[in-house]
């Protein structure tokens, strides 16, 4: 719990925060607009006091809500892992600008956000399909592709000749149909 | 509101795959009431002679790379040959046993002109399956990840999950996990100078590799149950203490190890055929490995000392003593190198962990039932390929909401498509390798 | 290919085997067994799979015996002997001899995919080698192997090249399903890209479960596909190939 980094954050970063800092045992978590992720980053990557090198995981998350894209930094100058929270994308357009621009290796990471989600990194060069093959048409890691026994019978799944065993079921047959929402947060 | 505007679908065209429909199944059997399928009824297949004979040898049998019409910036400009260039696909099935990797290489002559690593030939939905499975399912399914260090794999995941509930692990729980887990990655760097020298045509380290890694993982056998996927680690401790066989077989394997590493590591360190084809390939910078996110044995080769256990000590790990070798120069040698250093660290960590092992409880008291707090969690170990990480949120309910694994091999991999180009195609196998990629972990 | 069954023979066999106050959670301990009081072998009878052809294996069930020792001094582990019936020697002479052949040098290719294939290097290494039984040689290439030994998780992705694979390599030829996920997609039953079970795009004639199997059950099934092909007598064509997957599963 760096308490430091927390002044030091809030002094850098204090118009584009949309929440307090939030601590918790070794995290410090900070929620941005998407729009504002390259000028954050860059700062958080640039500042003498701040040094966020090493970038350590970019995730997607579906809320069930809204989309996000969470970023995981590391700098030298503190011991608290840093979470960035990309807050608010839309679940039916998600866009979000790359960073790509400060790390590399963040193009990678971003395809499989773009696979699994369809969030969609402007300033990507390469935003394709990673893991999934390239003529794939659903989004599997979204709440509303459902994963019931039999991948075959989701609405999303069985795309594949090899997946589709039997006409898929209606999702009011499925008892765990319905988008799971995450709680307040 | 419109759907989202993502590139333009491609064309289908896989031939290979619609071969082996299933509709094909309705077929009449010939021999009564037959249910089998049987492969000679299918259509005839691509290989058949008479097909080939009656088809031009056109852009229609062997489809183009890529079969559809290309749609990014970065592709179109790969998928474009230039004067005297050509493609070679290193496909998904290849001898150099790294697991389903298929690289599309771009070659002027021999030397590599631009390289596309093509993933996902082993991606099996694990974040989706354990989004939709209880805590304890989730350790169990995040195993088969990065095979060759199952307990690197669940360690992220219970460290994260101790956090969302705050629990605390019992002093000899942690001395077991780093015990198994150094033990473990012993065994990973081991199988990797195996693989390493199998790549570039060495057939002995793989054999004496293997021998290494058979007795640990015997050793962990007795200790966990399994001799891969153990599940073992738990929210709170690990699933049962040590035993009687364990540490027999244990303290047979150490009073010889020492010496068995520098036997097997005096086989490829001064082979001069090994040293010459690794020496200065593939070389990373420090600034390039840190823009890709590089971490681990490939970072500290190229001159970065970031070591999560030193870095941000998790576990028993502060009170350790062992240190981080690092090297500057960033080629493939020095890659390997530090995996050799490693392995000494580790020997040196198991050796403390022997002497210094506690008594008490090895798992926390906990429910049954888990139901953490709503939440979200990051966690992160040093595996033997880098820094592995489990970011989870947890909504109340006895799943948790969204399980996202990090994976180093991930991120070693992306540097591919730096390394390669500019040197020649027998380097290729030297480079993949060097970076100890493990397909399992990097397709999820 | 067989579920150990702890019958009421085995409890009793095991309870008698183990000391009092060995129960504690993690402690067992090591009980010295001189070779005079082994334990008779567990007998597993095989009532899972039976085949479908009513001539394979005389009209009755394959055999009751699984450990190897007692197998291979039955009269299926001695099936070498010829039938002399007329039918059998006259159209298929040179293709049982040729069986036989086979039979003791399968070469598999290398189509390890993920954590199985571990286990199936492991049982080529040196503690437990496959190459007593002719199998050492893995080739890279298809056009030269026998055995398509697929060791690991199929994903949907994979399964294109997987089939290639399969139709480029030169009959007669053999697969064996080596893990649970390719036995039935083990694990990953539940998932939206793995092929549940590889007998959905290839014909399998051994199936192997364990999540991974041990070295020696990949031996053991190696064995036993040998033994596959030697019973079949050069009637490669019209083998019976693995449980039937029925079409609504």
């Amino acid at each position: 719990m760096d308490r430091s980094l927390r002044s030091r954050l809030e002094a850098r970063l204090g118009d584009y925060l949309r929440a307090p800092v939030y601590q918790r045992n070794d995290e410090t978590e900070i929620r941005i607009d998407p729009g504002a992720v390259p000028e954050v980053l860059r700062l958080l990557h640039d500042s003498v006091d701040l040094r966020f090198e090493i970038l350590a995981d970019l995730a997607g998350v579906d809320t069930g809500e809204v989309m996000q894209v969470v970023y995981h930094l590391w700098s030298p100058m503190s011991f608290d892992w840093l979470r960035i929270v990309a807050d608010g994308l839309s679940r039916d357009d998600p866009r979000a600008p790359s960073a790509t621009f400060l790390w590399i290796g963040a193009e990678w990471l971003e395809r499989e956000a773009y696979d699994m989600f369809g969030i969609i990194f402007e300033g990507n060069r390469d935003l394709r399909r990673i893991f999934m093959p390239p003529d794939y048409t659903s989004f599997p890691l979204r709440k509303d592709f459902l994963l019931p026994d039999d991948a075959a019978r989701s609405p999303g799944g069985g795309v594949r000749h090899v997946e589709r065993t039997h006409a898929p079921a209606t999702l009011a047959d499925d008892p765990k149909a319905g988008i799971r929402r995450a709680p307040v947060s | 509101m419109p759907a989202p505007q993502h590139p333009p679908r491609p064309q289908t065209a896989r031939p290979a795959a619609s071969a082996a429909s299933p509709a094909s199944a309705a077929s009449p059997a010939s021999k009564g009431a037959r249910r089998t399928r049987r492969p000679a009824e299918r259509q005839p297949s691509l290989d058949d002679p008479r097909i080939m004979l009656d088809r031009q040898i056109s852009s229609d049998l062997y489809e183009p790379i890529p079969p559809y019409p290309t749609r990014t910036e970065r592709e179109a400009e790969f998928y474009t040959l230039g004067d005297g260039e050509m493609f070679l696909n290193v496909g998904p099935h290849h001898p150099a046993t790294h697991g389903v990797l298929r690289l599309v290489l771009k070659l002027s002559g021999e030397q590599i002109v631009d390289v596309d690593p093509v993933l996902g030939y082993l991606h099996r939905g694990v974040e989706k399956i354990c989004e939709n499975s209880d805590y304890y399912h989730v350790i169990d399914q995040v195993d088969p990840l990065e095979y060759l260090s199952s307990l690197f794999q669940e360690w992220p995941a219970v460290l994260s999950f101790e956090k969302l509930m705050d629990v605390e692990v019992p002093r000899r729980a942690e001395y077991i996990r780093v015990l198994s887990g150094e033990l473990l990655r012993i065994s990973s760097h081991i199988l990797y100078m195996g693989f390493l020298a199998l790549d570039l045509g060495g057939l002995t380290p793989i054999l004496y590799g293997f021998i290494e890694r058979d007795e640990i993982v015997e050793m962990l056998a007795a200790l966990t149950g399994a001799r891969m996927l153990f599940n073992y680690f738990r929210i709170g401790g690990v699933n049962g203490d040590l035993n009687h066989e364990f540490m027999s077989r244990l303290g047979d394997w150490m009073s010889r190890a020492g010496r068995q590493t520098e036997a097997n590591a005096g086989l490829l360190n001064e082979n001069e055929i090994f040293v010459r084809r690794m020496r200065g390939v593939g070389t990373l910078d420090r600034a390039t490995a840190l823009s890709y996110g590089v971490t681990g044995g490939n970072l500290r080769a190229s001159g970065v000392p970031f070591d999560v256990r030193r870095a941000h000590p998790y576990s028993i790990y502060p009170e350790l003593e062992f240190n981080i070798p690092t090297r500057d120069e960033g080629d493939s040698l020095a890659r390997y190198l530090i995996r050799v250093d490693e392995i000494r660290e580790s020997l040196k960590i198991i050796d403390q962990c022997l002497h210094n092992m506690p008594d008490g409880p090895v798992m926390a008291k906990l429910p049954r039932l888990l139901r953490p707090r709503p939440g979200r969690a990051w966690g992160a170990v040093e595996g033997p390929r880098g820094m592995l990480g489990v970011y989870a949120i947890s909504d109340g309910s006895d799943q948790p909401f969204r399980f996202r694994i990090h994976d180093p091999s991930f991120v070693n991999l992306e540097t591919v498509t730096t390394l390669l180009p500019g040197h020649l195609l027998a380097d290729t196998m030297a480079v993949v390798a060097s970076l100890d990629p493990v397909m399992g972990g990097i397709d999820k | 290919m067989a579920v150990v069954d702890r019958g009421s023979k085995g409890r009793a066999a095991a309870a008698k085997a183990t000391p009092a106050g060995a129960k504690a959670a993690g402690n067992r301990q090591v009980v010295a067994v001189t070779p005079g009081q082994l334990a008779a072998p567990i007998i597993v009878p095989n009532t899972l799979w039976q085949s479908s052809n009513p001539l394979a294996y005389d009209g009755g069930r394959p055999t009751d015996v699984t450990h190897l020792r007692e197998f291979g001094q039955t009269d299926a582990g001695r099936n070498d002997a010829v039938r002399w019936g007329a039918l059998q020697v006259i159209p298929t002479n040179a293709d049982y001899i040729l069986d036989l052949i086979r039979a003791n040098s399968l070469w598999p290719l290398l189509s390890g995919l993920a954590c199985c294939a571990f286990e199936m290097m492991s049982a080529a290494t040196s503690k437990n080698d496959m190459d007593r039984w002719g199998m050492f040689p893995f080739r890279a290439s298809p056009r030269q192997a026998d055995v398509l030994i697929v060791a690991g998780t199929l994903t949907t992705k994979m399964s294109g090249p997987l089939v290639r694979l399969w139709e480029q390599m030169p009959e007669p030829k053999w697969c064996v399903a080596l893990g649970d996920c390719t036995v039935s997609g083990g694990r990953y039953k539940r998932s939206y890209s793995v092929v549940q079970g590889i007998d959905r795009v290839m014909p399998v004639d051994v199936y192997i479960p364990g999540c991974p199997p041990r070295p020696e059950g990949l031996i053991y099934g190696m064995l036993q596909l040998g033994q596959l092909v030697k019973d079949r007598r050069g009637h490669w064509n019209e083998r019976e190939i693995g449980p039937t997957v029925p079409d609504d599963i």
